[in-house]
C-alpha cells in the first residue's frame, strides 16, 4: 500500500512566464482603450465629406504606421546604445529586437488596411508610387533585419550585426514621410504631422485618431515587454541546453577513461 | 454605412493579426517558462 | 626569461583606447553618410522618373509629359462636365486654367465626382484630340471635414477648389 504524505500532494508550482502586475494592467487599458476606439472609429464620429464612411479606415490605418515608425526608433536608439555603451549590453538589443518584431506586425496591418482604404478611395489596391513603394520597401527592410537576427553566430555577434543594420534602415523613414512631398504621388500628404502645424481635421475625427495613438501605444509597449522577455527566455534556455550537454559530454569522458 | 465589408473587415484584419501576435507570444513565453528558473528571469 | 622580457600588461593609456573606439565608429559614420548621400542622389535625379502624374498644365511642357506618349494625368474634373453613357463616362479635367476633355470606358471607381482631383491613365486619340482614359484614379485631399459639419461646409464643397 502506498502511504500518501503531504509532500506527495503538492503539485508542482509552475514557472512564471512574461507576464508581471505591469503587464496586466497594461493589457486591461488596451483592451478598454481598443473597445473605445471601436465605438468611436465605427459608430460615434462623424463620415467625411467627400470620402465617406472610408475614413473611419484612417484610425487603425494612421496610429498603425506611426507606431511601426515609433518601433523601428526604438529599435535605432537600442541599436546605438548596444554599439556604443560600453557593456555591449545584450538585454538592449533583445529589446531592439522584440520592438522590430512588433514594428513590423504593425507594418503589415498599415499595408492592409492601407489597401483597403485605397480600394474605396482612389479605386485601385496597389499603385507603386513613391509612398506606397518607399514603404512596402521600409516593410522588406526591416523583414531583413529579422533574417539577419535570426543567422548563426554568437550573441554578441547577432546583436553587433543586427545593430548596424538597425542604425541604416531606420535612415528609410524620413524618406517613407516626406515621399509625398518629395515626389508627386497618389497618397495624400499628412494630416497631422505635415510641415505647416495646420491640422486639417474634424475634431471628432481628431480625437477618434488620439484614441487609435493611445490604444496601439499601451498595444505597442505591452507587445515589447512580453516579446522582450520572451526573446530573454529563448537565449537563457538555449545556454541551459548547451551547459547541459556539455555536462553530459564532459561525464561521458569521464566514465570511459575511467 | 457604404463599403462596410472594406471598413469592418479592415478593423477585424487589424485586430486579428495584432492579437494572434500577442497570443502566440503569450503562449511561447509560457511554454518557455518551464525551461528557465524564476530567478533567472530579471523582470520578476 | 627576463623580468624585462615579459609581456607589457599595463592598460594602455586612454588616448589609445578613444583612438580605438574611432575606428570602431568611422565605418558606421561612413556607411549613414552614404546612405544619406544615396538617399539625396536618388531623390533629385529620380523626381521625374518617380512623380506619378503630369498636372493637365504640363502637356508638352515637361520632361516626360510629351503628348504622343502614355500619360498619367492629374486635374480637378470640372464642375457639369461629367456625362455618363451606356459604355463610356465623359468629363474635363482642369488645372491652372488649363483643360483637357477625358474619355474614360465604364465607371470611374473610387469616390470619383465633380470637383474632386483625379489621376488619369491614358493616350491622346490624335484625330479628336481627346484624352482616352483606361484608368481613373481618385486623388482626394488631406483635408477632412464632417459630412454633416454645417451648410457653410457643404457649399465649399461644391465650389471647385484647385487642387495642389
Amino acid at each position: 500500500m502506498t502511504t500518501i504524505t503531504p509532500q506527495s500532494l503538492e503539485v508542482p508550482a509552475r514557472r512564471r512566464g512574461t507576464g508581471t502586475r505591469a503587464t496586466r494592467i497594461i493589457g486591461l487599458a488596451t483592451i478598454v482603450m481598443i473597445g473605445w476606439l471601436a465605438v468611436f472609429g465605427l459608430l460615434i464620429s462623424p463620415a467625411d465629406r467627400d470620402q465617406g464612411d472610408s475614413v473611419r479606415i484612417m484610425y487603425v490605418h494612421v496610429p498603425s504606421v506611426w507606431l511601426a515608425y515609433l518601433a523601428f526608433i526604438v529599435t535605432a536608439i537600442c541599436s546605438a546604445i548596444h554599439l556604443f555603451g560600453r557593456r555591449h549590453s545584450l538585454g538592449v538589443d533583445r529589446v531592439a529586437g522584440a520592438s522590430a518584431e512588433v514594428g513590423v506586425v504593425f507594418m503589415a496591418v498599415t499595408l492592409v488596411t492601407g489597401m483597403l482604404w485605397g480600394r474605396i478611395t482612389w479605386g485601385v489596391y496597389w499603385q507603386w508610387d513613391a509612398r506606397l513603394t518607399t514603404t512596402a520597401l521600409l516593410f522588406i527592410s526591416y523583414i531583413g533585419y529579422l533574417a539577419v537576427r535570426g543567422l548563426e553566430g554568437t550573441r554578441q555577434q547577432r546583436a553587433r550585426r543586427s545593430a548596424v543594420i538597425g542604425l541604416l534602415v531606420v535612415l528609410e523613414i524620413p524618406l517613407v514621410h516626406w515621399s509625398v512631398r518629395l515626389w508627386r504621388s497618389l497618397h495624400q500628404e499628412a494630416t497631422v504631422l505635415g510641415t505647416d502645424l495646420d491640422v486639417s481635421l474634424d475634431g471628432l475625427m481628431l480625437f477618434s485618431l488620439f484614441s487609435g495613438v493611445v490604444a496601439f501605444t499601451l498595444l505597442f509597449i505591452w507587445l515589447v515587454l512580453h516579446r522582450s522577455r520572451m526573446l530573454t527566455m529563448i537565449d537563457l534556455a538555449g545556454e541551459r541546453a548547451l551547459d547541459e550537454a556539455l555536462a553530459s559530454r564532459i561525464s561521458e569522458g569521464g566514465e570511459k577513461r575511467a | 454605412m457604404r463599403d462596410a465589408g472594406f471598413i469592418i473587415g479592415s478593423y477585424l484584419i487589424t485586430l486579428g493579426a495584432i492579437g494572434a501576435f500577442a497570443v502566440r507570444t503569450l503562449r511561447l513565453g509560457r511554454r518557455l517558462a518551464d525551461s528557465v528558473p524564476d530567478e533567472d528571469k530579471p523582470w520578476l | 626569461m627576463a623580468v624585462s622580457d615579459a609581456p607589457d600588461l599595463t592598460p594602455r593609456p586612454t588616448a589609445e583606447r578613444s583612438r580605438r573606439s574611432g575606428r570602431r565608429i568611422l565605418p558606421i559614420v561612413v556607411l549613414t553618410l552614404v546612405m544619406i548621400a544615396g538617399g539625396v542622389i536618388i531623390t533629385q535625379a529620380l523626381s521625374t522618373a518617380v512623380d506619378y502624374y503630369c498636372n493637365v498644365d504640363e502637356i508638352g511642357v515637361r520632361s516626360g509629359c510629351d503628348e504622343d506618349r502614355r500619360l498619367r494625368l492629374q486635374g480637378t474634373v470640372a464642375e457639369g462636365s461629367v456625362v455618363t453613357g451606356t459604355v463610356a463616362t465623359i468629363f474635363d479635367i482642369e488645372f491652372n486654367d488649363v483643360v483637357v476633355a477625358v474619355e474614360y470606358e465604364g465607371e470611374p471607381g473610387g469616390i470619383f465626382r465633380e470637383c474632386l482631383p483625379v489621376v488619369v491613365h491614358g493616350v491622346f486619340d490624335t484625330e479628336s484630340g481627346l484624352f482616352l482614359g483606361d484608368r481613373v484614379e481618385v486623388k482626394h485631399s488631406e483635408e477632412y471635414v464632417a459630412v454633416n459639419d454645417d451648410r457653410l461646409s457643404e457649399a465649399e464643397a461644391m465650389a471647385c477648389q484647385p487642387s495642389a
